[in-house]
C-alpha cells in the first residue's frame, strides 16, 4: 500500500470538508430558487410566469452541462471567488454550482408534492404569501425535502471525488492518483469501501430523520 | 350577510371556455343556514369560493357583511378572509402539525398573543369535543375527528360566516349526522351564518333553513326548506326531494292497482302541521261509510314541522267517497286522486 493512513484520514476531512461546505451553500442558493421556481408557476400564490420561466430556462442549462465540464469551465469563476483554481476551498465553487440548480429541482419537486387542499385552506385563512410559504408549505414539505436532501448530499460525494482530481483533494484523488494511476489495489479497495460506508450511513440517516417527521 | 349579484364565472381550460356561474343573483340573510344544492359540475364549489375570493368572479358583485369583494385590494381581501371560516370535503389540515397546531394556525397568522392562542384553542376543542386530543396528529383521528379539527379552526377567529363545502361528504351517515347536530349548535350558539354546499338532500333536511337548487351554473330554484320540499317546482328539484321523501307508489302496489279492478279510489294526501297529528283517517271511517286502506306513508319533519305524506284507498260507494272528500276539503287537508296508469 502507498498511502498511510494519516493520508487517507486527511482526505476524509477534506471530503467532508468539500461535501459539507458545497452542500450548505447549495441549500443557501438552491432552496430560495427553489421555493420562488414552486410559487410562480401557474396558478401558485406569486404567480409570475416571466420569473418562472426564466428561471426554469436557466436551472435547466446549468442541468444539462455534466459535471466535468462544468468543472472545467467554470474555472475563472472559482478564481474569481476564492483567488485559485486548486486546492478544497478552490473545488467548492464548481459543486455549488452543480448541487445548487440541482437542489432547486428537488425541491420544487417536494413543493409539488404538498396537497393542494392545504394550499386552499391558507388561501381561505387570509395568510399572506410569506406565511403560506413558511407556515404551510415547508412544514408539509419538509420530510420530504429531506429525503431530496439526502439524495443531493451523495451526489455532491460523487462529484467531490471528480472535483478532487483538480487538486481539491478527498477520498476521490486518493483513488485515483494511488488506486487507479500506481496500480495500488489496496488503497482502491479502502477508498470504495469508506465512499460505501459514507453514501449507507448518509442515507439511512435521511431515511430514519424524513420518517421521524412524516406524518399521515 | 352574503349577496351574490349578477355573477358569473367562467373557466378558461385547454382553450375551451367553461360558463361554472351563469348570472346567480342570490342572497344569504344573516344567521341562516342557507344550503345549495346540484348535481355533480352544477357550479356548487365555484359559487361557494367566490364568497371567500378562492376564485374571482368572471363578472357581477359578491358582497361580504357589505364589503364588495371584487373591487377592494388583496390587503383588505385577506381581513375580510379571516371573518370567514371554511370547512372542506376533505379537512385539508396541516399532517405535520398536532391539532392544537391546527387550529391555532388562523391565530398565528393574525399574530395572536401566546396566552390569548392556548386558551382560545382549547375552549374551541372543547367545544367541538376533542378537549383531550390537542397533542395528536391528524394521521390518528377518524374522519369525523379530523372534520372536528376542521371546524374548530375554521371557527378560530370568530368569524361571520361558516363556508361548508361538502362537508359530511366524506363521512359515514352516523358521522354526518353528529357533524350537522354541531354545525347547528354553532349557528344556534354563535349566530354564525352557514352557507353549505352538498348532493345529499338529507343534509338540507336536516339543518337548513332556505336551499337553492342549481343546474349548469344557474339557481333554478330556491325557497324555504319546507317550500322546497313540500312542492318542489322543477324536475332537477323533484329528484332530489324524491330521494329522501319516498312518494312514489311501490311497483308492487302498481301492479295489484293495474290488475284488480277494486283499486281504483287512490288518493294522495298531504299532510301539513297540527293535521298530521290528527286520528282523521279513522274519524273517516267512522263517520261515514268507507274503508281506509293505506297504501304507502311517510312522515317526516321539517323544520320543525312534521309533514306527512299518504297513499290510500277509499273504499265504499261513489256517493260515501264523495263525502269523504268533502270532509277532507272542510279539514283543509290536501289530496289528489292518483291514477293508476298515469302514476
Ligand atoms: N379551476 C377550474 N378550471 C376549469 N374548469 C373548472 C375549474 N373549476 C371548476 N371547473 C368547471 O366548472 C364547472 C363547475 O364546477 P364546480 O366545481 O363548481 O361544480 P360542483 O357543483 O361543485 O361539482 P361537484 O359536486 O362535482 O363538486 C365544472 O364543469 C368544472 O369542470
Ligand atoms: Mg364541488
Amino acid at each position: 500500500m502507498l498511502v498511510n493512513s494519516e493520508q487517507i484520514i486527511e482526505a476524509l476531512i477534506q471530503t467532508i470538508q468539500m461535501v459539507g461546505f458545497s452542500f450548505i451553500f447549495s441549500i443557501i442558493i438552491g432552496l430560495p430558487l427553489g421555493i420562488l421556481l414552486f410559487v410562480t408557476r401557474k396558478g401558485q400564490i406569486i404567480e409570475n410566469l416571466p420569473v418562472f420561466t426564466v428561471l426554469n430556462a436557466v436551472i435547466n442549462v446549468f442541468r444539462s452541462v455534466p459535471f466535468i465540464i462544468l468543472l472545467v469551465a467554470i474555472i475563472p469563476v472559482t478564481r474569481l471567488i476564492v483567488g485559485t483554481s486548486i486546492g478544497t476551498s478552490a473545488a467548492i465553487v464548481p459543486l455549488v454550482f452543480y448541487a445548487g440548480p440541482y437542489i432547486a429541482r428537488l425541491v420544487e419537486s417536494s413543493l409539488l408534492e404538498v396537497d393542494k387542499g392545504v394550499l386552499e385552506a391558507a388561501d381561505a385563512m387570509g395568510a399572506t404569501p410569506f406565511q403560506t410559504i413558511f407556515r404551510f408549505l415547508l412544514p408539509e414539505a419538509l420530510s420530504s425535502l429531506i429525503v431530496n436532501f439526502t439524495i443531493a448530499t451523495i451526489g455532491l460525494i460523487g462529484a467531490s471525488a471528480m472535483a478532487g482530481t483538480v487538486g481539491g483533494g478527498g477520498i476521490g484523488d486518493l483513488a485515483i492518483t494511488f488506486g487507479y494511476q500506481r496500480f495500488d489495489t489496496t488503497t482502491m479497495l479502502i477508498t470504495v469501501a469508506i465512499l460505501i460506508v459514507l453514501v449507507q450511513g448518509l442515507q439511512s440517516f435521511g431515511n430514519i430523520l424524513s420518517k421521524k417527521i412524516r406524518r399521515g | 350577510m352574503i349577496e351574490f349579484q349578477n355573477v358569473s364565472k367562467v373557466y378558461n381550460s385547454g382553450g375551451k371556455e367553461i360558463r361554472a356561474l351563469n348570472s346567480i343573483n342570490l342572497k344569504v340573510n344573516k344567521g341562516e343556514i342557507f344550503g345549495v344544492v346540484g348535481f355533480s359540475g352544477a357550479g356548487k364549489s365555484s359559487l361557494i369560493r367566490c364568497v371567500n375570493s378562492l376564485e374571482k368572479p368572471t363578472s357581477g358583485k359578491v358582497i361580504v357583511d357589505g364589503h364588495d369583494l371584487t373591487t377592494i385590494s388583496k390587503k383588505r381581501i385577506r381581513e375580510v378572509k379571516k371573518s370567514i371560516g371554511m370547512v372542506f370535503q376533505h379537512f385539508n389540515l396541516l399532517n405535520s402539525k398536532t391539532v392544537y397546531a391546527n387550529v391555532a394556525m388562523p391565530l398565528i397568522l393574525s399574530k395572536v398573543p401566546k396566552d390569548q392562542i392556548k386558551q382560545r384553542v382549547s375552549e374551541l376543542l372543547e367545544f367541538v369535543g376533542l378537549g383531550d386530543k390537542a397533542q395528536v396528529y391528524p394521521d390518528q383521528l377518524s374522519g369525523g375527528q379530523k372534520q372536528r379539527v376542521g371546524i374548530a379552526r375554521a371557527l378560530a377567529t370568530q368569524p361571520s360566516i361558516l363556508l361548508c363545502d361538502e362537508a359530511t361528504s366524506a363521512l359515514d351517515p352516523q358521522t354526518t349526522g353528529s357533524i350537522l347536530e354541531l354545525l347547528k349548535k354553532i349557528n344556534k350558539e354563535y349566530g354564525i351564518t352557514i352557507l353549505m354546499i352538498t348532493h345529499e338532500m338529507a343534509v338540507i333536511r336536516e339543518i337548513c333553513d332556505r336551499v337553492a337548487v342549481m343546474e349548469a351554473g344557474k339557481v333554478i330554484e330556491e325557497g324555504t326548506v319546507f317550500d322546497i320540499f313540500s312542492a318542489p317546482k322543477t324536475n332537477t328539484a323533484q329528484n332530489f326531494v324524491s330521494t329522501v321523501m319516498h312518494d312514489q307508489i311501490p311497483p308492487s302496489i302498481l301492479n295489484m292497482m293495474e290488475r284488480k279492478q277494486a283499486l281504483n279510489h287512490i288518493f294522495h294526501i298531504t299532510f301539513v302541521g297540527e293535521s298530521t297529528g290528527s286520528p282523521f283517517l279513522s274519524q273517516l271511517s267512522k263517520i261515514l261509510d268507507v274503508e281506509i286502506n293505506v297504501l304507502f306513508g311517510n312522515i317526516t319533519e321539517l323544520q320543525g314541522i312534521p309533514f306527512g305524506k299518504l297513499i290510500v284507498e277509499i273504499q265504499g260507494a261513489d256517493t260515501e267517497v264523495k263525502r269523504a272528500l268533502s270532509y277532507m276539503q272542510a279539514q283543509q287537508i290536501l289530496y289528489k286522486e292518483v291514477i293508476a296508469h298515469a302514476s
